[in-house]
């Protein structure tokens, strides 16, 4: 199989990743349940999966990094902390439902939504220099689109909010292990990651980092205050209620040891040179629109096929051993942004353990498309 | 006689251990005393007896605070001013 969904989930992970969970599995309980030996290996590996995070992602206090089942979790913690009913949210455009869905359960929210072309970085802080002069209470950037790979300027961003004191969530759901991101330099309130994208983590493991302390929104045993019937007021266990996945964790560790190794820098050329090598070769293919920037874009590529639905497209690929994402991705306010929301599109993304020659023959085999 | 550390959380005390162990001081991770956890289960880092002005120095360094620093002996557990 071609495994061109990376996006979704890093399907290959790194060997030590296997291993560490296997480890857990076969060595460790849970933290903090006792000073004997399997449940202090849990409590160091939790702790060391913390620091490696704090490090890497600029979280001055390793207790700010909070342990989740995913970026969706994260946000939602995020979300339900900073947005009140009632409240004006703004956000970039390219959000993932991760984000909108949490936003539309929660009574009488404003949404606003900066509009700029795609690829277009500076007219959108042209746009969003407009939004900030108007009321907003919180902003939320996407600060990798799932669908595009294209690249919010967050940097911008966030020294905009920072200046007029509007607190900022990014989802960094695409771009944490690929980017920096920088909990402290843009001094955001939440930062959430999931653990088996870019991190090379297994799924249902993600990362939420707090520049603010946060409100629950799971409340149960944290082994502290343990007569207390509200949840400890600090961090990580005011938000991690209930028994951890430790083998989750250590693969996690695992896989954010493999990004440090081989450098977020290193990671993303390699996706950046297949994602240009595919958007050549589509480009060259009759009729099909790539969606294709060299400057303001990551290892993600969509593209369509003018009358050719994605869907079929995407079974007819998978068939002959081809795995890609079609459809809306979650992300139809994406979609609504590049004019793509009737039709969706076809989506590759790549890894650290795709190859050009992978491409070469993705490509080859779309040629042959009837 | 041994001194206790108390900490806010696991996580804070595992950073508490670590930063004395490497400033060379032996530091333990326990379960903090039912007699002085009044909220309930909480962890605590010990340290022997004549660490307790290296310690104070390493945690200000650190900038790791505490909850309350008890001395530990036959008679119980007493709240020392730090």
């Amino acid at each position: 199989m071609i495994y061109l969904d990376s996006a979704a989930t890093t399907f290959q992970k790194p060997p030590a990743v296997v291993r560490a969970m296997n480890e857990a599995m076969a060595s460790m309980t849970s933290p903090g349940r006792g000073e004997y030996g399997p449940s202090a290996r849990a409590s160091k590996t939790l702790l060391a999966l913390r620091e490696e995070a704090a490090d890497l992602f600029h979280v001055g206090d390793p207790e700010r990094v909070v342990l989740t089942t995913s970026a969706t979790h994260g946000l939602n913690i995020a979300i339900r902390t900073l947005v009140r009913p009632g409240c004006t949210v703004l956000l970039t455009g390219w959000e993932h439902n991760a984000v909108t869905r949490p936003l539309a359960a929660i009574p009488e929210v404003r949404l606003r939504t900066i509009r700029a072309p795609i690829f277009r970085p500076d007219r959108f802080l042209e746009e969003l220099d407009r939004e900030l002069d108007r009321e907003v209470d919180v902003m939320i950037c996407t600060h990798v689109s799932n669908v595009f790979g294209y690249l919010l300027p967050v940097k911008e961003i966030a020294d905009r909010c920072r200046q007029r004191e509007i607190p900022l969530i990014v989802d960094a759901a695409q771009s944490a292990g690929l980017l920096p991101v920088d909990l402290e330099g843009w001094g955001a309130a939440f930062v959430a990651m999931p653990g088996h994208k870019g991190l090379y983590g297994p799924q249902g493991t993600g990362l939420l980092l707090c520049g603010t302390t946060g409100d629950p929104i799971l409340a149960g045993g944290t082994g502290s205050e343990s007569r207390r019937q509200e949840m400890p007021d600090f961090l990580p266990d005011r938000l991690e209620a209930g028994t951890h996945n430790v083998p989750g964790a250590a693969g996690l560790l695992a896989g954010l040891r493999f990004v440090r190794r081989k450098t977020p820098k290193e990671l993303l050329r390699h996706e950046i040179r297949l994602k240009n090598l595919a958007a050549d070769g589509l480009a060259r293919l009759p009729g099909v629109q790539v969606f294709h920037s060299q400057s303001h874009q990551s290892g993600v590529l969509s593209f369509r096929i003018p009358g050719k639905d994605p869907g079929q497209v995407g079974d007819w690929l998978s068939q002959r051993g081809v795995a890609l994402r079609t459809g809306l991705h979650c992300a139809p306010a994406a979609h609504e942004s590049a004019g793509t929301l009737e039709t969706g599109t076809l989506r590759v993304s790549f890894s650290a353990f795709n190859t050009p020659k992978e491409v070469e023959r993705f490509l080859g085999i779309l040629a042959r498309l009837p | 006689m041994y001194y206790l550390i108390m900490c806010r959380s696991l996580t804070h005390a595992q950073r508490v251990a670590n930063g004395l162990e490497r400033a060379g001081i032996p530091a333990r991770i326990l379960r903090t005393p039912a007699a002085i956890a009044p909220s309930g289960c909480s962890h605590s880092v010990r340290i022997p007896g004549q660490s307790l002005s290296r310690t104070l120095t390493t945690l200000n360094r650190l900038r790791l605070p505490h909850l309350g620093i008890y001395v530990g002996g036959a008679e119980g557990y007493r709240e020392v001013e730090a």
